[in-house]
């Protein structure tokens, strides 16, 4: 498996917690940003051109709030450039807010077959807390838009004075609007965000509270046939994002635009999160990277278990032999023991167990050296 | 053979309390007789240690030979040995006195005479010195010169009235310090011809030369080339090089009676060298050492343990090498079931063990766990015999007990009158009794207790400055020992005992240290995937108990867009955190737990 993102750093305005590479006030370069993307995902295809793809994603910023003619160029671009496998998972993040019936038809044609949806709340007063643009009817209209096809919401967990009738309220909006997979993210206050104050004014649920919520959630999703296969995400059966397992999998993933992370052939790099450095360096027929770094030895082996772990259902020891040449369970033999009570473990598998998944950081650096 | 003056040698020290200035000092007279030149100057030469640079005070004697030029025409060779002012160090201060014929005591003149000014001055007084009164500070607006020349003659019946009044900050008057070292400390005396007899007054270990030894000669001759023994040491050397203070060293082609300076033998092994040792020649040697310097009593007792239990080794290399030049530091192998193999380490108080931790891990880069420090008790079994315990664990079952003695001090305590109350009320809760008041003058007044030393290693001296706004000063001496209630105060996590946490305190003081001890480590230990009951028990009885909740969320949400670098590295640091641990039995403890009991006082005012 192997996957391409797309970066779009564009919205209308910046929500209170993200510290994504965004910019609201520069979609005036929209026009230069896209015609240099549209250079980077060419430049890389003879280097990728032994790759198939089995997903592309589209986040952001809003890729939904800027033009679609520049979303369905782009992906017309990699379809020219990239060999995408038939069935390929191909993902829009989508803020209720800035739908049409036009910007639908255009994804679809274009070939989008799964869209993520930011709902974050169901509730209005709690949406203009985040600055959101949307409210809950715009999330009804954009379902409504959105009928019949395969789209996933995001939910937000941890919000100021929310309650476990908020998130159910907004679980529910989700389901009955026809989910077929909710992302269930605990908010972080990252540093240098308007949240990130709020949460030095302890204004933000605890860490316990959090917690306390997103078990409730767990169980509500559960109930709704939604069955969490990694930390944050919960689908129904068959509709697990295949571009996020990809990531969990340690499969490779090639990223286009500002910001965007890739690995391939043992590399990690990243590109500048700076729309003006990365069209400079585009333009110049250079690469955007600004960190790169090869993964070499035990590391790989660290990531492996490291992003298998979130997963629900682990990993297969056969699996980590055919990549490391190794067994897992000879050379992890001691810390395995060390761990052993907060994993289920066979002979062909190791899991965290269900109730450790959320506290799984302490666990896994055990196998760090 | 003859004895003879060495007329143009002055060989004294600078002893004060804390603060009243004698790096200061030390400073203005090294620059005043041209050893340093002004713009060369860094504040506090003689504080040599970064350690003792940032603290601002002295640890370590670090000598300096000066010349200077007297008003009758004549040149003198000054030896100043620098003292440190901290009670934990009087022992150091003691060595460096029997190298000396003289000490400048410097009284601030804003303060007037203080608990460690007295102490530091009895001390020299002992050993025969003479004393040169020196007031400092004239430049301060609150100075008051002639209460303190008063002060000098009534607390200590010198004659202040002819004291140099100096400002050692803005150099005044460094010249009239300098002339009354000439007429007042007595030149040495001694026989160059005579069998060589020279105190070690300190060494430390460097790693080209070997063992290098701060000698003061008092009889005969040593130049390189001398084979050379020491009365207590086996072993023979041959000396390589010696020579005097610049205040680095400056190799010279003797050293002869009288002088101070060093001595190095390409001695290797630390072991092989004793400070308060008499250095000899192989080949007609003296009769008899020099009477050796008071044997120092470590005070303070406790475990010292690598973080990384295979670092043992090298904390012992460590602690051998922190010993050369550091007599009064104790230690012995010892083995906790919480922590390991590590040291039980006997030291002069609090601060002297601070630096020792400090410098172990500063100069020899090894982590270490230290434990609750204690005291030395007395238990006398119902069998009859007596065990010396400065170790909570070896603390015998109480059905063993016959009845047990903890070490006293007697207090001085100096301070201005309005702060006797709180200081009453202070000696009160530590257990003290009142011996005697006495008013020095109206602003000023003497108090003396007797206090157990176990509640004094605690956090008294800081009760006493924040009691006192830091007006207060404090003293002591050891002495003897008292019987008292003592009881082991054990702490459990998990349901184990870690041995590495009990105590041994007053039976009435076993509840609230107990309950305070379980509330602070609460608050250190990090929570874990699992419940943490923390209690506390004296004899199997539980007295106290608090509980660390499981841990319940420590993922990243989201891996933003694929950048698993950021998560990688966030596990680092948290792996990095985790080295920071010791595992006891199930739980995971950070270092600094082990300290918790000593911030408990201080925090619960």
């Amino acid at each position: 498996m192997s996957g391409i993102y797309v970066h779009v750093p564009f919205c209308k305005s910046k929500c209170t917690y993200c510290d994504f590479a965004s910019y609201p006030r520069e979609i005036g370069k929209a026009e230069l940003y896209f015609a240099c993307l549209y250079k980077e995902i060419k430049a890389r295809a003879e280097s990728l051109k032994d790759y198939v793809f089995d997903t592309v994603y589209f986040g952001g910023g809003t890729p939904s709030f800027i033009d679609e003619k520049y979303i369905v160029g782009a992906l017309r671009q990699i379809k020219n450039c990239y060999t995408l496998s038939k069935n390929a998972e191909i993902t829009i993040e989508i803020n209720p807010g800035t739908l049409s019936p036009e910007k639908v038809n255009a994804y679809k044609k274009a070939g989008f077959n799964r869209f993520s949806i930011g709902l974050q709340s169901a509730d209005d007063a709690m949406l203009r807390k985040l600055n959101r643009i949307h409210t809950k009817d715009d999330f009804l209209y954009a379902t409504q838009l959105l009928k019949g096809e395969n789209f996933s919401v995001d939910v937000m967990i941890g919000l100021e004075n929310q309650t476990q009738k908020d998130v159910k309220e907004t679980i529910d909006l989700a389901v009955l609007a026809g989910a077929s997979h909710v992302s269930a993210y605990a908010l972080k206050a990252e540093e240098g965000t308007p949240m990130f104050g709020k949460y030095l004014n302890g204004d933000l649920p605890s860490e316990d509270e959090t917690a306390e919520l997103y078990d409730f959630a767990k169980a509500y999703l559960e109930e709704k046939g939604f069955l969490r296969y990694e930390v944050s995400n919960f689908a129904k059966v068959g509709y697990e994002s295949k571009h996020n397992l990809n990531y969990w999998n340690r499969g490779e993933y090639i990223g286009f635009g500002v910001s965007a992370s890739s690995f391939i052939k043992e590399r990690r790099f990243t590109n500048t999160e700076k729309i003006d450095e990365y069209t400079a360096c585009i333009l110049r027929g250079k690469v955007a990277e600004i960190f790169s770094e090869d993964i070499v030895g035990d590391e790989r082996e660290f990531e492996y278990i490291m992003l298998n772990l979130r997963k629900d259902e682990g990993f297969f020891f056969k699996d980590f032999e055919n990549r490391f040449n190794c067994s897992f369970t000879e050379k992890y033999a001691d810390r395995i023991k060390m761990v052993k009570k907060y994993i289920d473990i066979d002979d062909q598998k190791i899991a965290i167990k269900p109730e450790y998944i959320y506290v799984q950081n302490t666990i896994i650096i055990y196998f760090m050296d | 053979m003859a004895v003879k003056v060495k007329e143009n040698l002055r060989n004294f020290c600078i002893v004060a309390h804390i603060d009243h200035g004698k790096s200061t000092l030390a400073d203005r007279i090294m620059e005043f007789t041209g050893q340093v030149a002004e713009r060369d100057m860094e504040d506090q030469l003689l504080d040599s240690m970064d350690l003792e640079r940032e603290r601002g005070i002295t640890i370590k004697l670090t000598p300096v030979r000066m010349a200077y030029t007297a008003k009758d025409g004549k040149e003198y060779i000054f030896n100043l040995i620098d003292t440190p002012g901290h009670v934990d160090f009087t022992y150091e201060v003691s060595r460096s006195l029997a190298a000396c014929e003289g000490a400048i005591l410097i009284v601030d003149a804003t303060q007037g005479i203080e608990a460690q000014t007295l102490a530091n001055c009895y001390l020299a007084l002992d050993n025969d010195l003479e004393i040169v009164p020196v007031i400092n500070k004239i430049d301060l607006a609150s100075a008051r010169p002639d209460e303190t020349a008063k002060e000098i003659e009534d607390v200590i019946g010198l004659d202040g009235s002819d004291a140099p009044r100096v400002s050692a900050k803005n150099g005044i008057n460094i010249d009239q310090v300098l002339e009354k070292i000439v007429e007042l400390v007595p030149p040495p005396k001694g026989d160059d011809d005579a069998p060589l007899k020279a105190l070690i007054f300190d060494s430390y270990y460097d790693n080209f030369k070997g063992v290098i030894c701060f000698v003061r000669i008092m009889d005969g001759t040593i130049s390189a080339g001398t084979k050379i023994k020491t009365f207590m040491g086996e072993k023979q050397f041959d000396v390589t090089e010696v020579g005097t203070f610049n205040p680095g060293l400056l190799p010279k082609k003797s050293l002869s009676a009288g002088e101070v300076g060093y001595v190095a033998a390409s001695i290797k092994s630390i072991e092989d060298i004793a400070v308060g040792d008499t250095i000899t020649t192989s080949i007609n040697p003296a009769l008899e050492p020099l009477p050796g310097y008071k044997k120092v009593q470590p005070v303070v007792f406790s475990g010292i343990y690598p973080l990384d239990g295979s670092k043992f080794n090298d904390l012992k290399e460590a602690l051998l090498k922190l010993k050369l030049n550091d007599a009064s530091l104790t230690f012995e192998p010892d083995n906790s079931a919480a922590l390991g193999f590590g040291f039980r380490c006997g030291f002069l108080g609090l601060l002297h063990m601070e630096i020792i931790q400090e410098r172990i891990e500063r100069e020899f880069d090894i982590d270490i766990i230290t434990t609750t420090p204690s005291v030395s008790y007395h238990v006398y079994k119902t069998d009859g015999e007596m065990l010396v315990v400065d170790n909570p664990s070896r603390f015998p079952d109480v059905s063993y007990i016959d009845y047990a003695e903890e070490p006293v001090i007697t207090a001085n305590i100096f301070t201005p009158p309005d702060y006797v109350g709180a200081i009453m009320e202070l000696c009160q809760e530590k257990r003290g009794t009142f011996t005697d008041m006495t008013y020095l003058d109206a602003n000023r007044v003497r108090l003396n207790y007797t206090l157990p030393l176990n509640e004094i290693i605690f956090d008294f001296f800081d009760g006493l400055k924040s009691r006192t706004r830091g007006y207060a000063s404090f003293d002591y001496e050891l002495a003897g020992y008292e019987k008292s209630s003592l009881v082991k105060l054990d702490m459990l996590l998990n349901g184990e005992i870690c041995d590495a946490l009990s105590l041994i305190v007053h039976k009435d003081k076993a509840y609230p240290r107990g309950r305070a001890l379980a509330e602070r480590l609460k608050d250190v230990i990090p929570r874990q995937l699992f419940e943490i009951p923390i209690q506390a028990a004296v004899g199997g009885k539980v007295i106290a108990r608090e509980t660390v909740k499981a841990m319940r969320k420590d993922v990243l949400a989201k891996c933003y867009g694929g950048d698993i670098t950021r998560k990688r590295k966030l596990l680092e640091k948290q792996k990095e955190g985790k080295k920071k641990m010791r595992q006891l039995g199930s739980v995971e403890v950070p270092s600094e737990a082990f300290m918790s009991i000593l911030k408990i006082d201080s925090d619960n005012k």
